[in-house]
């Protein structure tokens, strides 16, 4: 295995702590305000999807985001900030309480927010 | 460690624990995600492998999540660590969701599709396998 720097793991490695720190900190500040904690984590997902439409449509079309950058911002930041491990867990939670109407709803809307979201950074970054 | 003064509470020095303990579980958690991508990529063709990849990473998150919110009683160091910072980074939802969008771009609905059912069923069936192990592991712990 190459050295940190070389091969871009150190890139990966800072971007992950700020991106989990953040989810972290901004599901737990919305969970007083929300009805159900699982608001929080789609909250959090759906940027994630809007910032990495963007960055994705920025390195196609003027180059902006390249190589270690996207290391850093996507596979790092993004990658980490995002998570489908606890929305999996969350809606699993929703079904087996048997609330079908809020698991449809985080199911769906995630998914369709998501590709949404995804979507919208794409145009706006010209792709 | 020195006991903390029962006068001022630990606030201060538990948030810091509890972001260093998020922190430590993110970085190797992240590593994991992108090594899985680099070793998918090798494997095939890129589009199938980058998918495939990310299925790996966030079928394994999701499933040690469960072994986790599964173990009695709970485990609040190990969930910040091992679950909001090591699954959490290790899965993501964000590049799940690109791939699927960019399926669609192709016109591959039928690939979409197929993206999305395999790791939302998949991900569901791992969690109830991951809740059943950690119930298991719980159970054995209070045996001894």
């Amino acid at each position: 295995m190459a050295a940190p720097l070389d091969n871009g793991a150190l890139f990966v490695a800072i971007g992950a702590v700020p991106g989990a720190w953040l989810r972290f900190r901004v599901v737990n500040h919305f969970e007083p305000m929300l009805p159900r904690k699982h608001w929080g984590t789609f909250g959090v997902n759906l940027i994630a999807c809007f910032a990495i439409g963007l960055l994705v449509s920025l390195e196609g079309s003027c180059g902006l985001a390249a190589g270690r950058t996207l290391l850093l911002l996507a596979t790092g930041f993004l990658g980490s900030f995002s998570t489908f491990s606890t929305w999996i867990a969350e809606l699993h939670a929703t079904l087996h309480q048997r609330q079908r109407r809020e698991a449809v709803l985080l199911c769906g809307g995630s998914v369709l927010g998501g590709l949404l979201a995804v979507g919208a950074g794409l145009a706006i970054g010209g792709s | 460690m020195a006991p903390f003064p029962s006068e001022s509470p630990p606030t201060l020095r538990r948030e810091a624990r509890d972001l260093l303990l998020v922190a430590a579980g993110a970085v190797p958690g992240a590593l994991l995600r992108w090594r899985l991508e680099d070793v998918g990529k090798g494997l095939e063709g890129v589009p199938t492998g980058l998918i495939e990849a990310d299925l790996v990473a966030n079928l394994l998150g999701t499933f040690l999540i469960g072994v986790i919110a599964g173990l009695r009683p709970p485990r609040p160091r190990l969930i910040l660590l091992g679950g909001i910072g090591f699954c959490g980074s290790l899965t993501t939802f964000s590049s799940w969701m690109l791939e699927i969008s960019l399926a669609l771009r192709r016109g591959r609905p039928d690939e979409a599709l197929a993206v999305v059912l395999v790791s939302l069923l998949g991900g569901l069936a791992v969690v109830t396998l991951g809740l059943a192990v950690g119930r298991r592991l719980g159970r054995s712990r209070l045996r001894r």
